[in-house]
């Protein structure tokens, strides 16, 4: 067999594979969504501000309601040291 | 015919090329693996940025209009509940709902929980979202509690419904589960404690008249903006938070400027920077000594070109495609487990990370600019140097 059959081949696969994961995605969308308009009422309802992805510092806990200057307010010369914070783009 | 021969003379250079990168297939699979683990690094950060953009976007949007809090000395304080009498004249307010929120560190386990505490009258139990068991805590209860699953487990309480937390002068306050979080909110409320506002009041020690914020409604969105300049005038040293400025935050502080951002754009460049090094410095004899003896068999400049074009063309196309579909399933079924221990850092409530990105075409035109197009580009030059070889020089 040629070789650009054995590509055509292993394309179809990929093409297949990824065919796949777009149905899975969509799947998973529709679960999302109907688990987000629950999330938007307990946001309204409690007034949330903001995502619980990282509890370990005030300021990657609740970024909306914190200021910048937060991660070195511990003490003079603080450093910010949490390993989140690496993750947060600097708020100005 | 003219199209039907030069795609059929393409297979055959396609051929060829597929052949040569099978000839030297651990040095490809090298490369193969690099570019990949580069794509899939960057499609990931892209995907998980853009999820959480989108989220927050999303869920923020019945954010309160305003948030009203005191500052003193540059920090958060107490603000006194006199203060919403004067609001309450302000043309254009609705409601003023008083708050209290803070963090609960528990020191058996090194958890912070987000405590909130509000005033939930009866009628209001309508308007909120549905928990997974219980109720809400009303003010007439002491001591209820709605808790997230996973601030249960913290707390490890088994089948027990009570548990007591210390007051800051090391005094005891006892709490009875009323209802749990349902589960699908755990993106807002993974480790939330909501209470009363007495109770947060007593918890945190706090003097009757005070409270930590005001949550403020207007009945016209348009004139938020104004209302809380009027706010900020009327309370000194307040800091006033409105919808549109936690909307904005969330959309600019997951980006590429963040450090670890920074450091993914930073490893991708060098991972090219060392591919395009390779590629430039990597003729050896062989490669020269094969050219030639096409060279001599009649193949033209263009077709020795046309082989290292589909050589690095298949190479960067699947890396990309492998990479990028990767990603994809790190991100939205393996939740991001390779970014978890950055993003949840020391946390000791762990939040699953569960964002479901939409497809952006800009995306991957952006990936492809900075992974395939500079991959091809940085083998023209090496492509076209081994292509102008002298077939008597190197045979």
């Amino acid at each position: 067999m040629r070789p650009c059959y054995y590509l055509a081949i292993v394309l179809f696969l990929a093409v297949v594979g990824d065919g796949l994961l777009v149905l899975q995605l969509r799947q998973q969308r529709l679960v999302h969504d109907a688990e987000k308009l629950q999330i938007m009422k307990v946001v309204s309802s409690l007034g949330l501000s903001d995502l619980a992805i990282s509890t370990e510092a005030r300021y990657t806990r609740h970024p909306a309601v914190s200021d910048p200057v937060v991660p070195f307010m511990d003490h003079p010369g603080a450093l910010e040291h949490f390993p989140s914070g690496s993750f947060f783009q600097p708020l100005r | 015919m003219n199209v039907i021969t030069s795609f059929q003379r393409q297979l055959n250079v396609l051929d060829y090329a597929l052949a040569s990168l099978y000839r030297r297939r651990m040095k490809n699979l090298g490369i193969f693996t690099v570019f990949s683990t580069v794509i899939f690094l960057f499609s990931s950060f892209q995907l998980m940025t853009r999820g959480l953009t989108e989220t927050a976007a999303e869920i923020l949007q019945d954010a309160p209009d305003i948030t009203v809090q005191q500052m003193s000395a540059g920090r958060q304080t107490s603000l006194d509940l006199s203060v919403i009498s004067g609001l309450q004249d302000l043309f254009g307010v609705t409601s003023i709902m008083p708050r209290i929120w803070g963090y609960y560190f528990d020191e058996s386990n090194g958890a912070n929980y987000t405590v909130i505490g509000l005033n939930l009258q009866e009628p209001q139990h309508d308007l909120l979202p549905p928990l997974a068991s219980g109720r809400f805590p009303t003010g007439g209860n002491t001591g209820d509690v709605v808790l997230s699953e996973s601030v249960r487990t913290s707390l490890n309480l088994g089948g027990r419904q009570s548990f007591s937390l210390f007051r800051p002068d090391l005094t005891l306050m006892s709490f009875v589960t009323s209802g749990i979080f349902d589960s699908a909110t755990a993106l807002v409320t993974a480790d939330m404690m909501l209470i009363s506002l007495a109770d947060a009041r007593s918890l945190f020690a706090l003097a009757e008249s005070q409270v930590t914020d005001l949550m403020v409604s207007v009945a016209n969105p348009r004139e938020i903006d104004t209302i809380a300049a009027k706010i900020s005038e009327q309370i000194p040293g307040s800091r006033v938070i409105t919808r549109n400025q936690i909307m904005k935050t969330y959309s600019v502080v997951f980006s590429w400027r963040s450090g670890f951002g920074g450091i993914c754009l930073l490893s991708s460049l060098v991972a090219f920077v060392i591919l395009a090094y390779d590629k430039a410095s990597g003729l050896s004899k062989e490669d020269l000594k094969e050219v030639g003896i096409l060279k001599i068999l009649g193949w033209q400049t263009s077709d020795v070109m046309a082989i290292r074009f589909w050589e690095s063309g298949v190479v960067s196309i699947f890396a990309l495609i492998f990479g990028y579909s990767l990603a994809w399933l790190h991100i939205v079924w393996w939740h991001g487990v390779l970014f978890q221990p950055l993003l949840l850092g020391w946390s000791v409530l762990r939040p699953q990370i569960d964002v479901v990105p939409s497809f952006a075409v800009q995306d991957l035109l952006l990936i492809f600019s900075v992974s395939v197009l500079p991959y091809l580009c940085a083998t023209v030059v090496p492509a076209w140097h081994s292509a102008m070889v002298r077939p008597d020089t190197v045979v």
